[in-house]
């Protein structure tokens, strides 16, 4: 592990187009200080997973380019020192668990004596045995993250690592990407929960429509917008409307394409969605501004 | 590569589907090609019309008939599974997303399918050797309870015999593999892979094997090629020019050699330049 002192991560002017036509990262510039936790925060189809997908070398850029973790993406100079959960963690299901951390170290060169201490960390060790097909979403999440540490990487990608789990795997996953920092470690974290990078994260990068729209502390970026916004997505839109109407002000609320601005604290999230929530309705908290 | 090969052979190994595909293999060598073949002809039909007559016709699974007899299946039942475990190989990792994991481990993409393939050339030559073995016993255990004698082939012809059967299998095999990853979905590289095999070589190649242009064409067909090698294994009581076929063993070989060495190649341009995830 450990990276020269700079940046982990540096993209300049990285962009994708896909073949469909969808411009899904524009020109962004991003720059992850080695030994920080960044947290990469945007809304569903802003072009979080995109982009990490290109750091991590499975996407070509359209054009731009990046330095991971001292090398370009998917180099093995770079895949060496980098560990990764992208999107979902993706394991063999045939497999038990130690045997799918057994793949991935062979294919990363990894001696097999570090399977059992990344299973303690993830707190693994007990359903390792069990085939990966029948792990929980947390489970499934946590092997992917000990597979990601496998390596001992000095720059640590995670993507949603939350997704998906109950408030309680939430809490731990948190707590458990605390103490993957240790050591020096660069943690880049995307999310569309501000609440989540805020209780984790040194400095926040926020990414609407594949642009980069702001960088810095949570605290900088609220005294640059000079309060806060809690953004909700929510359908039915028409019952979600009353819904809110009947909890706040109406000039406290307003729409967007298809999101609501709710201009309240973002602390409120949680006691919204709750007052909110109705079996015909889905509702997503992700952002603030 | 080293890497790579090592973790494909944990996968390989502890695939059930594997194993399933094996055995099912097996099964069919031996109980189409050799037992119910036997049964059939040691009691023949009051119906049973033949310009050779059953007794001869049943040393078709004697030990001096094994090569020709194993190679009779080699480009149906023995293609089909081939095609199958080559699109599984590929396939599941897009299917699964295992793809994602395994290129953000230290080898090269390059690497990572070079692995993949030499898993499959030793998993092809596995199979074969099994296939040869069981055939061979089968083939001794059904002179022995029929009481008659046979003689084995020659060492040259085994070999010759084993290379056909690892080539036809390794080129099944390459083109399941590159149809698993243009798909990337397991339904499609199998389905494709099944309905070109059946429908494309089997039904078209024996429905239009006398039309000329149209021979021309199928002159460069896999399984058109792989049946001009398995003929020049003749049955040793059939005449060898008996059947027709539109390629000779030469022929048949170099142009097999050429399809394992052309479906690899484009597996690794497509598996390499192409985009994993995203839409």
């Amino acid at each position: 592990m450990g990276l020269a002192q700079g940046f982990a991560v540096e993209t300049s002017g990285l962009s994708k187009r896909y073949s469909t036509g969808v411009l899904a990262v524009d020109d962004l510039n991003l720059r992850v200080r080695t030994g920080e936790v960044y947290g990469f925060l945007g809304p569903n189809g802003a072009g979080k997973t995109t982009t990490l997908r290109m750091l991590s070398g499975l996407l070509r850029p359209t054009s731009g380019g990046a330095t991971v973790a001292g090398g370009a993406p998917g180099s093995p100079g770079s895949l060496t020192r980098m560990g990764a959960m992208v999107e979902t963690p993706a394991f063999y299901p045939y497999l038990s668990g130690r045997d799918n951390l057994r793949v991935v170290a062979r294919y990363a060169g990894v001696p097999t004596s570090r399977i059992e201490p990344v299973l303690r960390q993830v707190d693994m060790t007990d359903r390792a045995h069990h085939k990966f097909r029948t792990y929980s979403t947390g489970m499934k999440q946590r092997l992917g993250v000990a597979a990601a540490l496998l390596k001992d990487p000095a720059l640590l990608i995670l993507d949603e690592p939350t997704s998906g789990l109950d408030p309680q795997g939430t809490v731990e996953m948190r707590e458990l990407i605390k103490e993957l920092r240790h050591g020096g470690r660069t943690v880049l974290l995307s999310s569309h929960l501000l609440n989540e990078v805020e209780l984790t994260c040194d400095r926040v990068g926020v990414i609407a429509k594949g642009k980069l729209v702001a960088e810095g502390t949570v605290d900088e970026l609220r005294a640059r917008s000079g309060g806060s916004a809690l953004l909700v997505r929510a359908t039915p839109l028409d019952q979600a409307q009353r819904l809110l109407q009947s909890l706040l002000l109406a000039s406290q609320i307003q729409v967007r394409d298809g999101v609501f601005s709710l201009a309240v604290d973002p602390a409120q999230a949680a006691a919204i969605s709750a007052s909110c929530a109705a079996p015909s309705s889905r509702w997503r908290t992700y952002s603030c501004n | 590569m080293i890497a790579s090969l090592r973790a494909e052979s944990l996968k390989t190994r502890k695939r059930w589907a594997n194993w399933i595909l094996f055995g099912i293999l097996l099964l069919t060598f031996i109980l189409l090609g050799y037992v119910l073949t036997y049964v059939v002809l040691s009691n023949p039909p009051r119906n049973f019309e033949s310009r050779v007559p059953a007794r001869i016709l049943k040393r078709e699974v004697f030990p001096e008939n094994l090569i020709p007899n194993m190679l009779s299946l080699t480009s149906t039942i023995g293609a089909a599974i081939m095609i199958i475990l080559g699109g599984l190989s590929t396939a599941s990792e897009y299917g699964w997303l295992t793809i994602q994991t395994i290129l953000i481990q230290k080898p090269s993409r390059r690497a990572v399918l070079l692995g993949k393939l030499a898993m499959l050339a030793i998993v092809t030559l596995l199979v074969s050797a099994g296939i040869l073995a069981a055939t061979a016993l089968t083939s001794y255990l059904l002179v022995t309870i029929d009481g008659s004698s046979s003689s084995w082939p020659s060492a040259t012809l085994l070999l010759k015999g084993f290379g056909a059967l690892w080539l036809e299998f390794a080129v099944w095999t390459a083109f399941g593999m590159l149809l698993g990853i243009t798909f990337r979905s397991t339904a499609a590289a199998i389905g494709g892979g099944l309905t070109y095999l059946f429908v494309g070589e089997a039904l078209l190649a024996q429905l239009l094997r006398n039309t000329e242009g149209v021979k021309e064409v199928l002159r460069f067909l896999p399984g058109v090629n792989a049946a001009g090698v398995n003929a020049s294994f003749g049955l040793t009581f059939r005449n060898l020019n008996a059947t027709t076929q539109l390629v000779d063993a030469t022929r048949g070989t170099i142009t097999l050699l050429a399809y394992l060495v052309v479906f690899t190649v484009l597996g690794l341009l497509i598996f390499v330049r192409r985009d994993v995830g995203g839409s």
